[in-house]
């Protein structure tokens, strides 16, 4: 592709995101604001996405990540040692964290985070106990 | 507040040396269906979490296969196994299930997945 397509291109991706968007306050709304559609709409599980319109998404040709690989294994440890099965997890993965989390991270990245909500729903380290280590293992890295 | 004790174990004691879902054979009855049987899928509640596609709500297709029988997803998502049901596989009419699909394609089909509470007959 030419240099002029090269900025063509650029440009029109660039004023793509400048487009104005119409945003409505949703927070905490009134009930008579929330009829059935809206609610089936705002309760729907984030991954039962068939039929929905979207446009299309890039596909990569991509290996995964040595993290992505040991996010795996750490989440087939819990269900080993029978902290989950596999329909539990794949609740709290797809559906517990909400749309936003959902659409927003990574797919191991909620596979990670998931893993890590488990071990404190169930009491298997405590909060304070998983941000003392977060903490503690930042350090190593300044 | 005490720490909740969960059974680590059950599942694994229940699947050892079988398999999951081959440790729950036998335990889902009757089947309500066979193949070839025409079904409808059931748009009943599904609060907090289900597995089974909303596209296809309303939809009719046809039974091709008991698939195995297993606690449903809404149930084993919260570690409860009690109650063991049948899971069917059920082809669609890909225009049965998407009113503006291409005639020129009319002969495709989709195959999915369903656990015996969402169907009805058809």
């Amino acid at each position: 592709m030419s240099e002029t397509r090269d900025r063509v291109h650029r440009h029109l991706d660039t004023v793509g995101l400048m487009q104005p968007a119409l945003h409505h306050q949703t927070h905490a709304p009134y009930p008579d604001a929330i009829d059935h559609t809206l609610f089936k709409a705002y309760t729907r599980s984030p991954h039962d996405v068939g039929g929905e319109a979207d446009v299309p998404i890039v596909y990569e040709e991509k290996e995964e990540e040595v993290w992505e690989l040991n996010t795996f294994v750490l989440c087939e440890c819990l269900a080993w040692r029978g902290v989950w099965n596999a329909e539990e997890r794949r609740r709290r993965q797809n559906v517990d964290l909400g749309q936003t989390q959902y659409l927003g991270l990574p797919y191991y990245g909620r596979w990670l985070l998931t893993a890590a909500r488990i071990l404190v729903d169930k009491q298997f380290v405590s909060l304070t106990e998983l941000n003392d280590k977060i903490a503690e293992v930042k350090k190593r890295y300044e | 507040m005490s720490k909740p004790v969960y059974d680590r174990t059950h599942h694994e004691k229940k699947a050892k040396g079988v398999g999951d879902p081959q440790c729950f054979a036998g335990q889902g009855g009757t089947p309500k269906f066979k193949v070839g049987d025409r079904v409808r899928i059931k748009d009943t509640p599904d609060l907090f979490y289900t597995r089974c596609q909303v596209y296809a709500r309303g939809a009719e297709g046809v039974v091709t296969e008991l698939v195995y029988e297993s606690p449903p997803a809404e149930d084993e998502a919260w570690d409860n196994t009690e109650n063991v049901e049948w899971f069917y596989s059920v082809v669609f009419a890909q225009k049965e299930l998407w009113p503006e699909y291409s005639g020129t394609f009319g002969n495709d089909t989709l195959e999915t997945e369903f656990s015996e509470r969402w169907l009805e007959s058809a």
